[in-house]
């Protein structure tokens, strides 16, 4: 007989399955039954997923409310424009980038890794400086952060191309692309969730003072959870950009900073689960208003919603989940099988293991 | 705008369109705040699919369109763009400004079907930003700077110029582009200085007592903005006493906005043509009096006029080539040099699918009142090298 | 001499309007530790109730053909109005969740009331000519100075104080500060919250309307997204000022107002674009030093 707590531990791996089995199965539901614009509404779905789950990586553990990611977001996309543009266009359109940049013409998977580690890089750097802070202040200077970024971003002629949209991005990302980064990203968020440092970073999101005074070093799990979110944050951005195919700074500022905190914080701030069920909801209610807004042939009357309709019915939607919910939807609960089904099934539970 | 939203609406209805019908998509805002501007040259668009049709049609067929809204959003920009594909669409029409059309561009692109932003004003509208099949109606802003500059000095001997740029968007850039390569090559010419604003500051003071410093007036201030930020930046230039003339990108044409300034003198716009009735092409006013017909309300602005345009040269390449094939059209769109239209001449070649020159007509505001005072084409065409901001 | 003269014009003025701006923000979040994300969309509101509804170009006054007299108090109400109505439709339900949620509800708030404002004026930036006779200059110790500055810096002051005495003088006054300072304590002492947070809300959005008129009559325009800029400035204000410090807030709004314009004036040209990015670092350089905030009540101390 396994342990208690060993079968409890192996239960909260099962949440990372149970999602990304639910993932493949809406992925496949579109990828058979749906349109082209509907298969590229799941490819944004997915993007999100790995952004918000990226998110959750930090503030899910550690409780502070990051309104910086859009940032790390902003430069995961632009690096992996940078590497993987043609190099004439470069020289045309960012003629200042260093030679051997200019020259570099990558694959695009190795790209946005590497937009994902220098995401993480920077959110070291910022990282260290930011979260010697705590609580609001600490979520003012992510503020700070983002809109630094959004600022040399947009004005860096001839490296960002400043407000001028950076072009030609190869648009590979569809949704089966999108889902293995999004499935990565869950795993990655519960696989640092359930290790020593995560289960220390909730310990001082539930109560700093006594955390501390066990001798959890707050601010050293807060920077590692930062940097791990920041590279997946890195990821997500450069995926948003080579499914767009055209980046500028303007996407990576306030309207996508504000919507990811509103599917995590729906979802429920407390559990991956929540930050995955979130993003979900919230885009298929989208989809949903938007076609709607495009009109529904009902026994051949034509009905459709005023155009910009959309926008407010999903805003009094949140409004009203977070008044029945205000823990969001899952309200800081995973999806995990019961430890008493492990229990029961030793076999199988043993050979998952091996 | 009755009748046009009934067509649209039948349109619509009819789906999928009959086999011989052409289909053009417009993958534009219907929603947000581009909508403003892409409804008009939308619907101008519309009077000349209206007009073709009534004339017996394009290689003998009717002209139907189908669309789908942007939400000013550049991820929905990408769905619109698949979406008129899937309805049908020979040919597409995206939103007026690169960033939120581009993304359907591409997928026009990637299907070999030409697309024509309504009425973008950046060089990458275009093979620079999209692909070989990508074209804007409208003229480039660059043109709109050296406008001003040559005309500023030939018919009010501006000789000292100071530049106030918003560096909110790429458009403004483009204004100050062409400005900044042409004044200094003109006669006795001096840019004597320049400063940066954003375009949702809530004062401008700084700047203002920037230019209050300088030894004497500058003759003319170019001011590279777009409404609000324009209309707010005249109105603090103007309270502080600074009576400058004040050349602008066509962005703030249309008098709608003249109320943020009452009594506003010495302020001149160049635009493609004039809304206010006193345009010395009749055709113009031909338009004009059109698009009141179907909207029941004059163009607020010259931003109607590329959305006719566009598809008066689209049309006449089809006819040419005898074909809707992308690289037919296209190559009888690069054959046309000076092709007349009912605003003044057009022309693509091979490396630009855009304005580099243009009759542009000067509006000037007197007194809070708008007119046509002047015309100018520019002497030398704006070098590519100036519009990829390599000068 | 002039030069400094007109860098102070200027940067009072810039700061009064940032000041009054977060004092609206503090006073939400001392009661119900709300970040009110709404308030950027308040301002906008008011701004738009000066013209008649409609998607036309060309804008006709509504509200704002009524002589100053009338004018000011209606706005001023009609703002404390949105305010007070947002609180009881939305916050109210809200009173016991985490602070997190409160703020993306104000951030769904403010979204909802933007594309409200979008659909029924259209996306179209509008003009609106309130009193453009208070932008004629007028000379003050050498410095050339629009009147509206000068009405910008006096009636900054004029509500500074009639609110320092309000709160100082008044029961409900007495009340908000108790609240602001430890709201549990102050309600197990008899205050009333529900009237002390439907005040904060009532007072935040007329300070709302007071920036929207300056706005409005400093541009001359109307945009739907014309509050979000300083909504977010005031945000970090409040924040500098330390938080639940009226006067802090106050202070701070200035300070971030006067770097600002401190800045465009010296920084030069090539860096000016990157004005603020040096504004958002210096912000982070004063948490750093001052976690805590500038100007900090004693209160704001966390005790273990």
């Amino acid at each position: 007989m396994r342990s208690q707590h060993a079968t409890n531990r192996l239960a909260s791996y099962s949440t990372p399955l149970i999602l990304a089995v639910l993932l493949v199965g809406l992925v496949v539901l579109v990828a058979v039954f749906g349109d082209r614009s509907l298969a590229r509404t799941a490819a944004e779905t997915l993007v999100r997923v790995t952004l918000v789950v990226s998110l959750w990586i930090f503030v899910g553990n550690s409780g502070v409310i990051s309104f910086g990611h859009a940032g790390y977001m902003a430069i995961g996309a632009y690096c992996s424009a940078w590497l993987t543009l043609k190099p004439q266009s470069k020289a045309l359109f960012l003629p200042d980038l260093p030679e051997w940049l200019m020259q570099a013409q990558w694959h695009v998977l190795p790209a946005a890794i590497a937009g994902g580690l220098l995401a993480a890089f920077i959110a070291l750097l910022s990282g260290a400086a930011i979260l010697r802070l705590s609580g609001i202040a600490a979520s003012i200077a992510t503020f700070a952060f983002l809109a630094i970024v959004n600022t040399v971003y947009s004005n860096w002629e001839g490296v960002t191309g400043a407000t001028s949209s950076v072009v030609g991005l190869p648009r590979y990302v569809d949704h089966w692309v999108a889902l293995g980064w999004a499935v990565a990203a869950i795993v990655a968020a519960n696989v640092y969730a359930n290790s020593a440092s995560g289960l220390a970073l909730r310990a001082t999101r539930e109560d700093e003072v006594a955390a501390r005074a066990s001798g959890i070093n707050m601010y050293r799990h807060r920077l590692l959870s930062l940097v791990i979110s920041g590279f997946f944050t890195g990821v997500s951005g450069a995926l948003l950009g080579h499914s767009i195919g055209v980046l500028n700074p303007d996407s990576f500022y306030l309207g996508i900073t504000f919507i990811s905190l509103a599917m995590l914080v729906i979802g429920g701030i407390g559990s991956l689960s929540g930050a995955v069920v979130g993003v979900l909801l919230l885009s298929v209610l989208i989809e949903l208003l938007v076609r709607a807004e495009q009109g529904i042939s009902i026994n051949e009357t034509q009905l459709a919603l005023p155009s910009g309709s959309q926008e407010i019915l999903i805003g009094i939607a949140m409004i009203v989940v977070l008044i029945v919910r205000p823990n969001g939807l899952t309200a800081g609960k995973e999806f995990k099988l019961k430890p008493q089904w492990l229990r029961q099934s030793r076999l199988v539970g043993a050979k998952s293991t091996n | 705008m009755k009748r046009l939203a009934l067509a649209s609406a039948v349109a619509a209805l009819a789906l999928p369109a009959m086999a011989d019908d052409i289909t053009i998509g417009f993958a534009i805002a219907k929603s947000g705040w581009m909508e403003a501007y892409d409804t008009p040259a939308a619907t101008a668009a519309k009077i000349r699919i209206d007009e073709i049709n009534a004339n017996g049609g394009l290689l003998g067929r009717q002209i139907q369109w189908v669309e789908a809204d942007t939400k000013t959003d550049r991820q929905q920009s990408a769905k619109a763009g698949l979406q008129v594909i899937d309805d049908g669409a020979d040919m597409m029409v995206v939103s007026c400004d690169y960033d939120f059309g581009a993304p359907a561009a591409l997928s026009a692109e990637a299907e070999g079907m030409v697309s024509f932003f309504l009425c973008a004003e950046d060089v990458k509208a275009g093979i620079q930003g999209v692909g070989p099949l990508a074209f804007s109606g409208s003229v480039l802003a660059a043109v709109q700077g050296a406008t001003m500059a040559e005309w500023s000095n030939a018919k009010r001997d501006a000789k000292t110029g100071y530049v106030l740029l918003d560096t909110t968007i790429e458009y403004n850039k483009g204004i100050c582009s062409g400005f900044d390569w042409m004044f200094p090559q003109l006669d006795g010419t001096e840019i004597v200085g320049r400063d940066t604003f954003k375009n949702d500051d809530a004062s401008i003071a700084s700047q203002i007592t920037r230019i209050k410093a300088l030894p004497t007036e500058p003759d003319v201030i170019m001011l590279c903005s777009y409404i609000p930020g324009a209309a707010s930046a005249v109105r603090q230039i103007r309270a502080a006493g600074i009576n400058s003339l004040i050349l602008n990108g066509s962005a703030v044409d249309g008098s709608y906005w003249l109320d943020a300034t009452p009594d506003l003198s010495g302020f001149v716009v160049p635009v493609q043509g004039s809304i206010y009735g006193d345009d010395p092409r009749p055709a113009v006013e031909d338009f004009n009096l059109a698009y009141e017909k179907a909207t029941g309300a004059r163009p607020s602005s010259s931003y109607a006029y590329p959305g006719y345009v566009l598809i008066d040269l689209w049309a006449k390449a089809v006819e040419r080539a005898g074909t809707l094939d992308g690289a037919e059209v296209t190559a009888e769109l690069e054959k046309m040099q000076n092709e007349p239209t009912a605003f003044g001449p057009r022309s693509f070649s091979s490396e630009l699918h855009h304005q580099n020159t243009a009759e542009m007509q000067i509006i000037e505001i007197t007194d809070g009142a708008p007119a046509q005072v002047d015309q100018w084409t520019i002497s030398t065409p704006v070098p590519l090298d100036v519009l990829l901001g390599r000068n | 001499m002039s030069n400094l003269a007109q860098l102070f014009f200027d940067a009072a003025s810039l700061g009064g309007l940032y000041a009054m701006a977060a004092l609206g923000i503090a006073l939400i979040f001392g009661v119900m530790k709300l970040v009110n994300f709404a308030h950027g969309e308040y301002i906008a509101f008011c701004v738009f109730a000066l013209i008649v509804p409609s998607t036309d170009a060309v804008a006709v006054m509504f509200l704002g053909k009524a002589p100053a007299l009338i004018l000011i108090p209606v706005i001023l109400g009609l703002g404390a109005a949105i305010a007070v109505a947002s609180e009881y439709v939305v916050f109210r339900h809200l009173r016991k969740a985490d602070p997190v949620a409160m703020m993306i509800a104000s951030f769904a708030l403010g979204f909802v009331i933007r594309n409200a404002l979008l659909a029924t004026y259209g996306g179209r930036p509008k003009a609106v000519s309130l009193w453009p006779g208070l932008n004629t200059p007028v000379d003050i110790a050498g410095a050339s100075v629009p009147l509206l500055q000068l009405i910008v810096i006096l009636s900054t002051l004029l509500v500074v104080t009639g609110l320092a005495l309000l709160l100082k003088k008044s029961r409900i006054g007495l009340e908000m500060r108790a609240a602001a300072e430890n709201f549990t304590m102050a309600r197990l002492l008899g205050v009333r919250a529900n009237r002390v947070i439907t005040g904060a809300f009532a007072l935040s959005g007329a300070l709302a309307a007071a920036v929207a008129l300056i706005m409005v009559t400093q541009t001359g325009v109307a945009d739907v997204r014309m509050g979000g800029q300083i909504m977010l400035v005031a945000f970090i204000a409040t924040v500098l000022g330390g938080l639940g410090s009226l006067p802090g807030a106050v202070a701070a709004g200035f300070l971030v107002g006067i770097v600002s314009v401190v800045l465009q004036a010296w920084l030069p040209l090539e860096a000016r674009p990157f004005r603020d990015a040096f504004l958002y670092t210096l912000v982070i350089v004063c948490l750093l030093v001052r976690p805590q905030g500038l100007f900090v009540p004693a209160s704001a101390k966390p005790r273990v």
